[in-house]
């Protein structure tokens, strides 16, 4: 009912701004609009975060590095991250590292390390079986959250663009997804569209944003994404499985802000060449995008990428969103 | 006789004012060129491939053995070839084969013929230009002015593994649905001699006892001094000539001009040039190898490859029906011969000659 009610009262909000001679770019602004104040709220969150530290302590990290070498580096508490710790280690280091793990979990590299641990920095190639399968998961989820930013603003200004949720990170299932909502009824996409969207999704990774992680109380949370239904009907049921009742884990990448729960790589830079493999029509105004691609270290022949853009192309198996109002 | 050389070829009618003895034109224009045109498609890889895992590897293998299985053309019973008369005035197309060397035929009469021995590779049409379409390429053009334009065939030879090339110079054969071959030719055709694409030319597209002309690049010497490069004669051996064994000598008058004149025979680049050598015999063709044997020699070192088709010289062209517009095996299976050979030469294995 909240749906429809909603996209009742867009359409008459447009149909107005018609009347009014002022049709050119409302969507379009909207969303800018939407993404100049969802900054804000997490600018002041942070400052607000940041200034609880009262003064700098410090802790000792333990850095196991190449053939398991340990050395001792001395950050500050709540603020230093392990990649403050990479750059006292090498350039190399610091440019590579995908994810941290901390004390055996893993960390975002941008996420302030709270108190004296083990550090691990791991790279696209890591040695280990375990470690290259979550450094594998990290890397797809963050082109899921990538593939949502990219598709909000590659839609025409009169095109309503609603960003639903993308299911975990499933490499077996050959695509990374993300699920939208288009005002659209009957889209196919051509091939130039493919073309189109993936060429925008490199030229924002070529910007080399980081990706910033930020834990905020659900309210706060509620008023970033109130103009999205869907995320905010979603972010109760997140906050309850949080640790602390009411936490939800934001993302902050270049000008998009979204949910996510686990860890993000560093950086866009580490994605390398991606391709948008194809777009599923779900149900009434759904879709479902579907894309594949590699890290910037990793680099296989065409023929062998054609096979896992072949591959992309299936609809993915990853649970459908729900839409409760219908 | 020097005015008449450099008429021939000269595009400076200088030479024929002047009255000069060595033809310098020809020492003068471009000969080579190491790269190929911009325009055409990036071919070689620039990057090398990450370790992939064997298992990966061995996959990728079978997805090409599977998505090429289907579509290497059958006989020539599926592909719809408009039946066309051949007339002497008609162009067809050619075919690119590999030098593999040098062997000797003998004749009924015991003389010595040296051949050469071409194979001719898996060659396979990729696709036609219409004459109205290929005047309108920058090629075309230079090719057709002044004249009434033809088709054009793009043939290529040596399918190789995909990976290997870059997505854009595959895309070239994709269309066609073939393997990504090694070398792509030009063939000038009449309109009647078109083939559809993915047409097989083999060895049976030539008759023995026909003449081609076999185009190709010559053998790179290198950098070469001037008695072999020019042919000059050098200086004494002996005789008290110091430092003067097989040097150039003179460059100039003194008195004309007072300079060099652009094109004196010096040492420099020998070899790697296209050349034509025109009216070669087909002595011999293997069916079953697809392999050529032509009467001569053929520019260009063993294993390079070159381009053969019909002879353009007026006494030895082709007189009667040559297999048009390709050589399709028959039906049945069953080839009619395995190795053809001319009437003239002694077939090995058959009785010697007794004189």
């Amino acid at each position: 009912m909240a749906v429809t009610r909603f996209q009742f009262l867009s359409t008459f909000s447009r149909q107005f701004s018609s009347i009014s001679n002022a049709h050119i770019v409302q969507p379009k602004l909207r969303i800018e609009e939407i993404r100049g104040k969802r900054i804000s709220i997490f600018d002041k969150e942070y400052k607000r975060q940041q200034s609880l530290i009262p003064r700098l302590e410090k802790i000792e990290v333990a850095y196991e590095g190449f053939d398991n070498e340990t050395t001792t580096l001395v950050m500050n508490k709540g603020v230093s991250t392990p990649y403050n710790c990479a750059q006292h280690i090498s350039e190399h280091v610091m440019k590579n590292s995908v994810v941290a793990e901390v004390n055996g979990e893993i960390w975002d590299l941008h996420r302030p390390i709270p108190s004296d641990c083990t550090l691990k920095l791991l790279s696209m190639k890591p040695e280990d079986q375990h470690q290259a399968s979550l450094v594998n998961k990290t890397f797809w989820r963050s082109c899921s959250y990538l593939l949502g930013a990219v598709v909000e603003g590659s839609f025409q200004d009169d095109i309503s663009v609603t960003l639903h949720s993308f299911p975990p990170a499933n490499v077996r299932s050959g695509s990374f997804v993300y699920d939208v909502q288009l005002s659209l009824d009957d889209w196919v996409p051509s091939l130039n569209d493919f073309r189109q969207i993936a060429a925008t999704f490199q030229k924002f990774v070529r910007q080399n944003h980081t990706f910033q992680r930020l834990d905020i109380d659900s309210s706060v949370a509620l008023k970033m994404f109130e103009d999205n239904v869907f995320k905010a009907d979603q972010i109760p049921h997140i906050a309850t499985k949080s640790s602390s009742g009411n936490t939800v884990t934001v993302y902050r990448c270049g000008d998009h802000i979204d949910i996510s729960r686990g860890p993000m790589i560093a950086s866009t830079s580490l994605v390398g060449r991606c391709s948008i493999a194809a777009v599923h029509r779900l149900d009434s105004r759904i879709y479902r995008f579907q894309g594949v691609a590699l890290p910037s270290e990793i680099y296989i022949n065409h023929f062998a990428f054609g096979i896992l853009e072949t591959r992309a192309r299936k609809l993915n198996p990853a649970r459908t969103p729900e839409l409760k109002s219908n | 006789m020097s005015t008449l050389q450099s008429l021939n070829g000269s595009p400076f009618l200088l030479g024929f004012l002047f009255n000069h003895e060595q033809v310098r034109n020809m020492s003068r224009v471009k000969r080579r060129n190491t790269h190929p045109g911009y325009w055409l498609p990036l071919k070689n890889v620039q990057k090398k491939d990450d370790k992939i895992s064997a298992d990966n590897l061995r996959f990728v293998r079978e997805v090409i053995q599977d998505k090429y299985k289907n579509k290497s053309p059958l006989k020539g019973s599926e592909l719809q070839i408009e039946k066309t008369e051949w007339d002497p005035k008609t162009k067809r197309s050619g075919v690119i084969a590999r030098n593999i060397g040098r062997q000797q035929m003998w004749d009924k009469a015991g003389n010595k013929i040296v051949c050469t021995v071409l194979h001719v590779l898996d060659n396979h049409v990729i696709r036609y230009i219409p004459p109205e379409e290929y005047v309108k390429t920058s090629r075309g053009a230079i090719h057709f002015k002044n004249k009434t334009p033809l088709g054009c065939l793009v043939v290529g030879a040596e399918a190789t593994n995909p990976e290997k090339f870059t997505r854009q110079y595959c895309n070239l054969f994709s269309e066609v649905g073939l393997l990504p071959k090694k070398t792509l030719s030009r063939f000038i055709i009449t309109p009647n001699a078109a083939l559809p694409p993915c047409t097989p030319i083999t060895a049976g597209h030539f008759l023995v006892g026909q003449a081609v002309d076999v185009y190709g690049k010559t053998i790179d010497h290198g950098f070469q001094g001037v008695v072999k490069r020019w042919g000059f004669k050098g200086g004494p051996a002996s005789h008290g000539a110091t430092k003067f064994h097989r040097r150039g000598g003179t460059i100039g008058t003194g008195r004309d001009k007072a300079r060099v004149w652009p094109g004196t025979k010096m040492p420099g680049h020998m070899g790697s040039e296209r050349r034509y050598n025109r009216g070669l015999m087909i002595m011999r063709i293997n069916m079953k190898y697809n392999v050529i044997y032509v009467k001569g020699t053929v520019p260009g070192a063993t294993n390079s490859m070159v381009r053969i088709f019909d002879t353009l010289l007026p006494l030895r062209k082709l007189k009667e029906a040559p297999p048009h517009p390709t050589y399709f095996p028959p039906e049945e299976g069953t080839q009619k011969e395995e190795d053809i050979w001319d009437s003239s030469l002694h077939v090995y294995g058959s009785p010697s000659i007794s004189v």
